[in-house]
């Protein structure tokens, strides 16, 4: 017991510790959403879905699926840049994982709080696309390059309203800090349920603005219908994924999924309250609330993938600079004037 | 600036550094392989980052000589092989042909016959048609009306198969009449054989189910904002540059010509029904969609009538045992799902034809291509191919 | 091609469109033709190879919607299939053109002949933009020139494929590698009009 505690202590060890549950927790969440989308689409297709892998409803599909991936040969193509090609699924994956490193799942789950978590969470989820642009760059393919640098425009329109929006929901909790935010929407809130003290999430005080933009440029960042032109498979065959195989094809598939997950615990931190819930304790339903939110996002993503076509680029490009630029700014300015006049 | 132009900006940059730098257009090779060419063709496109500065399409990757075939085969045979140029529409391929056929022997096909190669020819639009309704989305990134279109396309090939014995290919129409594969069951032995057992109540269920797809893919696709935003304005062909490359069908009545060789041309008896010609308006990829899907319902209503008003009698004419066709000229046209599809036989008199030219309406429909896409986006290039829905059987022939 | 026969017999069925033979005497009078007929409910005129662009251009106001172009080549030197008829003029080609309305089914195929030995006719392609396809697949498939066209190669068949398929001299190769039984089992039935096995008697409901 003391040996425990004593390993625990050491800096290192707790820092293994901890990146291991973060991985593993993502790849696991990760597949659990990559069969739920196959589910979700199949029953809003009026099809069965997985049915046959794992012996009752398919539940084992996502492990067949990367264990087939795993088995196939990683190729690199002749032409290709090989070092940036190897790298490039690493550098898109890891981004993800460390954005998982501050989502707060209790007042005490949470890998590492740091003061700066918004900021750190934007600017870490962004470095995904620089995976996709070194893929794209280095396939030595054309249609990889068109949806390298597709995913490169996309980033520079879409980085911007995020942050605007996660910047107004700063402004209102006043702090940077992911469990802060949190807070600011539980025990300390501003805003209650009138007669009561129980805190209203901040989508519910004014950000559902923020909340949308938010959530539309988390569709695009993750490479998402209605905007999935990087890898748009009808255009440009499969955007900068075309070259990729085996187990660099899973990780940036992996990372699709893992981004979706992080996307939505951050957009659930932010603006649903995280892990708190009216009436439960925190400590010990702080993750399943957290789950619960989490899902329905993730959810919501599924069913827009379901229903819409894919926008192209130059749409894309002008929605971006044309509404939801001004509309975040605007918000910003809202949000301020009402914080100091409250 | 239109559109969004990666390359371009990144050379305004390193000018302003002052580095004199090449910018040679990208020829972007799409196809053979490719996932929305259907089927093997080639386009070779010249880019300026995602604007198409000028396309050529290269055709012939399937090309089967059914001109050349058809000149040593008797007619009977040249059935089989003309219904494998347009393959998701094969029954209406034999239509012309035949009617061409028995024209120049004189032939009176029974009205039973006819009404049958009538239905069989809706039906086969709508499953055309279906086809065109599922794959249009999906070009655009929206999959789920696929898996609901070709859920009720389905039913209409199981009922087609049922009559045909064929699902694509059914070779089922001879001069003179058509010849159903199956009879009426075991107890009607006697009878002959005719529509199976059931046809015809089967259609009208069918015909339900494909009404109701169409209702659910309106909603789905019809009113989406994104879907107007990538096929509104996109595409447009003027009706004289589509008359004057021979553009048919669908795309012609999209560009607002409303004109339909089942109204003017009695190769079969559509003036016994009441139905409407759908026309758009701007000729856009968006009208093009329309008048498709207009098309699917006014089929049913055609099919509707047909199976009420479907006459008892026999299925063929007296034919010669050996089919020998007189000396002469003929062109029939028949309006096919993708428009125009002729046949100009030249016989001399024995029993394979002099020459046979067909024509094919994807041929036509492609030829604009070049045209209609200078000056498109990527993405456009897509979103103009599947609106023109062609066959690549049916270019190449 | 005799001269303006009257055999325009419309088959049965209401027919909504106008009478070919009348629309084939018509646009012969317009263009000058040389004959005209309307067999089978096929409109058709023959004019001279030399005013072919003009013929075109006449009929473009009236006719705008190009259907199709191509050849039949009558030739006495048949390497498959059966020979022209006895009567047929042989060593030519004849270049046929297929044009239509939109709004009545006014429609009309326009013949002209070019000597097979110097088989070039003048392009149609500043008259009618789709005819660039199908005079290349005409240069290729029968040897036509066409003159004036601005891309005239081959459309469909590779680079260094040679011969033009579709002149009756053209070998089928798959005859010659093997010759086809098609022809011995048509011959080998009875002759005449016999009750045929695909017509039963009834075959109704």
């Amino acid at each position: 017991m003391t040996l425990a505690i004593a390993l625990f202590d050491n800096f290192w060890v707790l820092l293994t510790v901890k990146l291991l549950a973060v991985v593993l927790v993502l790849i696991g969440f990760s597949l659990v959403i990559i069969y739920a989308e196959l589910k979700i689409m199949a029953h809003m297709q009026a099809r069965i879905g997985p049915w046959f892998a794992g012996g009752r409803y398919g539940w084992a599909q996502p492990l067949a699926d990367a264990l087939k991936f795993l088995q196939k040969e990683d190729l690199v193509p002749l032409e290709a840049d090989s070092p940036v090609f190897r790298i490039a699924p690493a550098v898109s994956l890891m981004s993800t994982v460390a954005v998982f490193v501050i989502v707060p799942f209790s007042p005490t789950l949470i890998a590492e709080d740091l003061d700066l978590g918004v900021f750190y969470a934007l600017a870490v989820g962004s470095i995904g696309t620089l995976g996709v642009l070194m893929a794209g760059w280095s396939s030595a393919n054309k249609y990889s390059l068109m949806g390298g640098l597709r995913a490169a425009a996309q980033l520079i329109a879409y980085e911007l309203p995020m942050v605007l929006a996660a910047a107004a929901v700063v402004v209102q909790a006043g702090t940077m800090s992911m469990a802060g935010i949190v807070d600011a929407q539980g025990p300390d809130a501003l805003f209650t349920i009138p007669g009561t003290d129980i805190g209203l999430p901040f989508v519910m005080v004014g950000q559902i603005v923020a909340f949308v933009i938010f959530m539309i440029a988390a569709l695009a960042e993750l490479s998402r219908i209605p905007f999935d032109m990087p890898i748009a498979e009808s255009e440009l065959v499969f955007g900068y994924l075309t070259e990729y195989s085996g187990i660099r094809f899973t990780m940036f598939f992996l990372a699709e999924y893992a981004g979706m997950f992080a996307m939505s615990a951050i957009a659930t931190t932010l603006f649903l309250g995280g892990w708190y819930f009216p009436g439960l304790n925190p400590s010990v339903f702080g993750p399943a609330v957290m789950m619960a939110k989490v899902s329905l996002l993730v959810f919501v993503m599924i069913w827009v993938r379901v229903t819409w076509p894919r926008l192209r680029e130059d749409q894309l490009q002008s929605a971006a600079w044309r509404y939801l630029i001004p509309l975040a700014l605007g918000n910003i300015l809202v949000t301020a004037v009402l914080k100091v006049v409250l | 600036m239109t559109g969004f132009d990666p390359t371009l900006a990144m050379h305004h940059s390193e000018t302003q550094v002052s580095v004199e730098l090449q910018t040679p257009d990208m020829t972007l090779n799409l196809g053979p392989q490719h996932p929305s060419t259907h089927g093997v063709l080639r386009l070779v496109a010249k880019v300026d980052g995602e604007k198409v500065e000028e396309i050529e399409p290269v055709i012939g990757y399937m090309h089967r000589g059914y001109e050349k075939l058809a000149e040593v085969r008797t007619y009977p045979q040249i059935t089989a092989l003309v219904n494998r140029i347009d393959w998701v529409s094969g029954f209406c391929n034999e239509i012309a042909f035949v009617t061409a056929a028995e024209r120049l022997m004189g032939l009176e096909v029974p009205g039973r016959a006819q009404y049958i190669r009538l239905i069989l020819t809706e039906m086969t639009r709508i499953s055309s048609h279906l086809l065109f309704l599922s794959s249009y989305p999906l070009e655009l990134g929206a999959a789920t009306p696929m898996m609901l279109a070709v859920r009720d396309r389905e039913r209409v090939l199981d009922l087609i198969e049922g009559v045909t014995g064929g699902r694509f290919h059914p070779n089922f129409n001879r001069l003179g009449g058509v010849k159903p594969a199956a009879g009426g069951g075991a107890t009607q032995k006697k009878l002959a054989q005719d529509l199976p057992a059931g046809f015809l109540q089967d259609t009208r269920d069918a015909m339900v189910h494909v009404l109701g797809v169409c209702d659910e893919i309106d909603g789905l696709i019809t009113g989406n904002e994104i879907f107007w935003e990538r096929t509104r304005g996109v595409g447009v062909i003027p009706a004289d540059k589509a008359m004057e490359f021979g553009v048919s069908g669908p795309n012609l009545r999209g560009s607002g010509v409303r004109f339909d060789l089942r109204k003017v041309e009695d190769y079969l008896p559509y003036g016994d029904f009441d139905w409407e010609v759908p026309a758009g308006t701007e000729g856009d990829c968006y009208d093009r969609y329309l008048v498709r899907m207009e098309e699917v319902r006014q089929s049913v209503s055609i099919v509707l009538q047909a199976i009420d008003k479907i006459p008892s009698g026999p299925l063929q004419a007296k034919v010669p045992r050996v089919i020998k066709v007189p000396t002469g000229e003929i062109y029939v046209r028949a309006e096919n799902p993708k428009g125009e599809m002729g046949y100009h036989i030249v016989s001399q008199g024995g029993r394979v034809p002099y020459r046979v030219k067909i024509r094919s309406a994807s041929y036509s429909n492609l030829s604009i291509l070049p045209w209609l896409l200078k000056g498109a986006l990527v993405p456009d290039i897509i979103a103009i191919m599947g609106s023109l829905d062609f066959v690549l059987g049916d270019v190449d022939r | 091609m005799t001269e303006s026969p009257s055999e325009a017999a419309a088959p049965a069925g209401a027919a909504a469109r106008p009478d070919p033979a009348a629309v084939a005497e018509r646009f012969a009078a317009m263009v000058d033709a040389a004959s005209w007929s309307a067999e089978h409910g096929t409109a058709k005129v023959v004019v001279p190879a030399e005013r072919w662009v003009e013929v075109h251009r006449t009929l473009r106001e009236h006719l705008p919607f190009f259907s199709w172009l191509s050849a039949v080549d009558w030739s006495a030197e048949v390497a498959v299939g059966d020979p022209p008829a006895e009567d047929a003029v042989t060593g030519r080609f004849e270049v046929l053109t297929r044009l239509a309305d939109t709004d009545e089914g006014k429609a009309l195929v326009v013949s002209a002949d070019v000597p097979a030995g110097e088989a070039t006719i003048a392009s149609l392609v500043e008259v009618y933009g789709g005819a660039a396809w199908h005079e290349r697949e005409a240069y290729e498939m029968f040897g036509i020139g066409f003159e004036g066209h601005p891309n005239l190669v081959k459309l469909y068949l590779p680079d260094g494929f040679e011969g033009n398929p579709l002149r009756k001299s053209f070998p089928l190769l798959a005859r010659e590698v093997k010759p086809w039984p098609g022809t011995v089992d048509v011959e080998g039935m009875p002759e005449g009009d016999g009750p045929s096995t695909e017509n039963p008697e009834g075959g109704a409901a």
